[in-house]
């Protein structure tokens, strides 16, 4: 197997699965206006959709990812109708409240199915041509984000997606226009935590689940959305993998505690150069 | 009656009041007496949960026991918990509560070697003895060398890491390995269980192929699991006891790798995790202890299943258990519930755990080794039917 090759294929891959969280947390960002921090509990919730479904014998991943989706669609819409909404014009307190609520659901989690690591039955993956392993749940995550910001990205540019558009844009015009701005926003909420829950649900055979696996990918996609700005989609999806790749290389030819640390050294040279991120029309400082 | 009077009634009152209150100190029965309280500081909430979970799961076992078998010195035994949240300062501030507040006799804690640290500043500035039951560092014994009269009341029931370092390089050398990957989680026992375990492997001749620690917050196993493949060693040691490690070893497998893996034990003894991952290439976990090790380690493991519904992983319970074991032991050794007392009984005494027989040297850590004397630990292999315990050979 040549290690190179299989390094940066992983790589893609492993952005990808970056990429595929932040587009939901992406959508909220832009339609909804708020940081969501609830967002990595919904990625915990699909896995956990995977690991009930595996324990009563459905090992199907569309199966689990399926139900993921209606289960978190329908918690992420109660939560932006009865949480979000109301409060979303105060910043701080959809922060702490989101917070809130991915610890709330931490600790149900853990009462639920207890604190320790839980794991599903590893799917075997394929060997490609010259040995390079394809890892199934990268090219699931690849071939998913792409199918979802190439979806969210098509869905834009027709008017079917102006409502989003509009609302994104300016909310006074949009509700001028007679659309229900607090249903969009509150459906775009349920909409972003169902692809949480359906990438948590893919991702769940390669990973232990347990109630605080979702702290991490918050944070990786937190960073590769507020890096890339709301404008174009298919910067998430290009920054996510190009990180992903960095992240990669530097681990097998540094160390692997060098990928964290030049990943946000990169991250944070970005934001210098381009405060409101890679897609902004207009970059500037605030000075 | 006039005031003078009134007076003279006075002594014998007060005689009567003072007798009542002595007269729990006569009784025979245990629930008539105070209950000898006893401290545990685990992480029950937090990335260190199932550790904290386990731990305390484990205690209680210990701590029904002793009270099934009539309690100690005659008085009923209470665990009195805190949770740590794997903070250092939580757990030193929680310690400092259970000793002023809930004025127990012993603390049974903590489980990170960092919030350990905290912890025995708390004990030893109250005089109060503490007993380690997982955490590794060296700095934990280190006190108690070099300042004995302070650090006394520190006593470590887990292998230190040269003595974790040994007890792997014992099994290494039997498998008749000449090289082998470290790869680990980058916290700092971690580190110095590499050191310890490289220095100790390198008088027979055993090198590392590979070595590295990924950060907890981007692990980047794919790399790592690639490098560590591409290394080649006969075998890959798995320094990580918490979930990355199961992640880890999907990572190393996925890749094709048949070398085998010796983990340093927790999430990877768990029954349940094991029996998700591949299994072809040898998986080896360090434990304390085992089903079938013993007569007392079979007992142990299905009074767990029968009281929890799981197995346990033979490290982040069975210490813990055998911690608060040791310390009940020495209670009754003692005879009384004296700080000074107890502390003696735990020098000079021999106390029976589940992985064995405790015995605590000059620095106050547990004697685990190779020792015809010393608690040597078990390696398990996993299979499709379970695990079966490869070291040492009977």
């Amino acid at each position: 197997m040549p290690p190179l090759a299989q390094v940066l294929l992983d790589g893609l891959f492993t952005g990808a699965s970056f990429a595929l969280m932040a587009a939901g947390l992406a959508l909220i960002l832009g339609v909804v206006k708020v940081v969501n921090l609830s967002h990595g509990a919904f990625f915990t919730l699909g896995a956990y959709v995977a690991y009930v479904l595996d324990t009563r014998g459905v090992d199907h991943p569309l199966a689990a990812a399926l139900m993921a989706a209606v289960i978190a669609f329908a918690f992420g819409v109660f939560l932006g109708r009865s949480f979000i909404n109301p409060v979303r014009s105060h910043p701080f307190s959809v922060a702490v409240g989101s917070l809130g609520f991915a610890i709330l659901f931490e600790q149900a989690a853990q009462m639920l199915w207890g604190p320790h690591p839980i794991s599903i039955d590893l799917v075997d993956p394929w060997v490609a041509f010259g040995g390079v392993t394809i890892r199934r749940w990268g090219a699931a995550s690849f071939l998913l984000s792409l199918g979802m910001l190439g979806g969210l990205a098509l869905l834009l540019s027709t008017p079917w997606g102006l409502p989003l558009k509009l609302v994104a844009e300016d909310e006074e015009i949009a509700g001028s226009v007679g659309m229900d701005v607090e249903k969009i926003r509150y459906l775009t909420f349920g909409a972003a935590s169902a692809v949480a829950a359906v990438a948590g649900a893919l991702l769940a055979p390669a990973v232990a689940i347990s109630p605080t696996m979702g702290r991490v990918p918050l944070i990786l996609s937190l960073i590769v959305v507020i890096a890339s700005g709301m404008e174009k989609v298919w910067n998430i999806f290009f920054l996510a993998v190009g990180l992903g790749l960095l992240s990669n290389l530097c681990a097998y030819l540094l160390a692997p505690q060098w990928s964290y640390l030049v990943l946000l050294a990169v991250i944070c040279l970005l934001l210098v150069l381009r405060p409101a991120g890679l897609s902004a029309v207009r970059a500037g400082r605030d000075y | 009656m006039g005031f003078p009077r009134l007076l003279r009634l006075f002594p014998p009152v007060l005689a009567l009041l003072v007798l009542c209150q002595a007269l729990p100190l006569f009784a025979e029965h245990p629930d008539s007496r105070p209950n000898i309280r006893i401290g545990i500081v685990a992480p029950l909430s937090g990335p260190f949960a199932s550790g904290g979970s386990s731990f305390l799961e484990a205690a209680t076992l210990a701590v029904e026991r002793a009270n099934a078998d009539g309690g100690v010195l005659g008085r009923h035994v209470e665990m009195v918990v805190a949770d740590s949240q794997g903070r250092v300062e939580t757990a030193k501030s929680e310690a400092m509560r259970l000793i002023s507040r809930e004025k127990v006799f012993a603390i049974v804690g903590a489980y990170l070697s960092e919030e350990t640290v905290g912890v025995i500043e708390a004990s030893v500035a109250a005089r109060r003895i503490l007993v380690v039951p997982v955490a590794a560092t060296a700095e934990i014994t280190d006190g108690v060398k070099r300042d004995y009269p302070r650090y006394r009341y520190v006593f470590r029931v887990a292998y230190s890491i040269p003595q974790w370092a040994a007890l792997m390089s014992e099994f290494l050398r039997e498998r008749r390995v000449r090289t082998y990957a470290f790869v680990g989680s980058g916290i700092r026992w971690n580190r110095e269980l590499a050191e310890a375990l490289k220095k100790n492997l390198a008088a027979s001749g055993i090198v590392p192929a590979y070595e590295t620690f990924y950060s907890p917050r981007n692990p980047a196993f794919e790399p790592v699991a690639v490098a560590a493949a591409a290394a080649a060693p006969d075998i890959l040691v798995l320094g990580d006891p918490g979930k990355n490690s199961v992640v880890f070893v999907k990572r190393f497998r996925e890749g094709g790798s048949a070398v085998p893996i010796l983990s340093v034990g927790g999430s990877l003894g768990d029954a349940r995790v094991a029996s998700t991952l591949p299994l072809a290439a040898p998986l080896y976990v360090q434990a304390a202890a085992w089903r079938g090790a013993s007569e007392t380690a079979t007992a142990y493991v299905e009074a767990f299943e029968k009281r929890y519904g799981y197995s346990p992983v033979g490290y982040s319970d069975t210490l813990p258990h055998d911690a608060v074991t040791v310390l009940l032991s020495a209670i009754r050794a003692a005879g009384r519930l004296d700080t000074n007392s107890v502390l003696s009984s735990l020098e000079k005494g021999a106390f029976p755990g589940v992985a064995g027989t405790y015995r605590f040297d000059a620095s106050h850590q547990a004697a685990w080794g190779t020792g015809p004397w010393d608690l040597r630990g078990t390696v398990i292999q996993w299979e499709k039917d379970g695990a079966r315990i490869v070291f040492p050979r009977r």
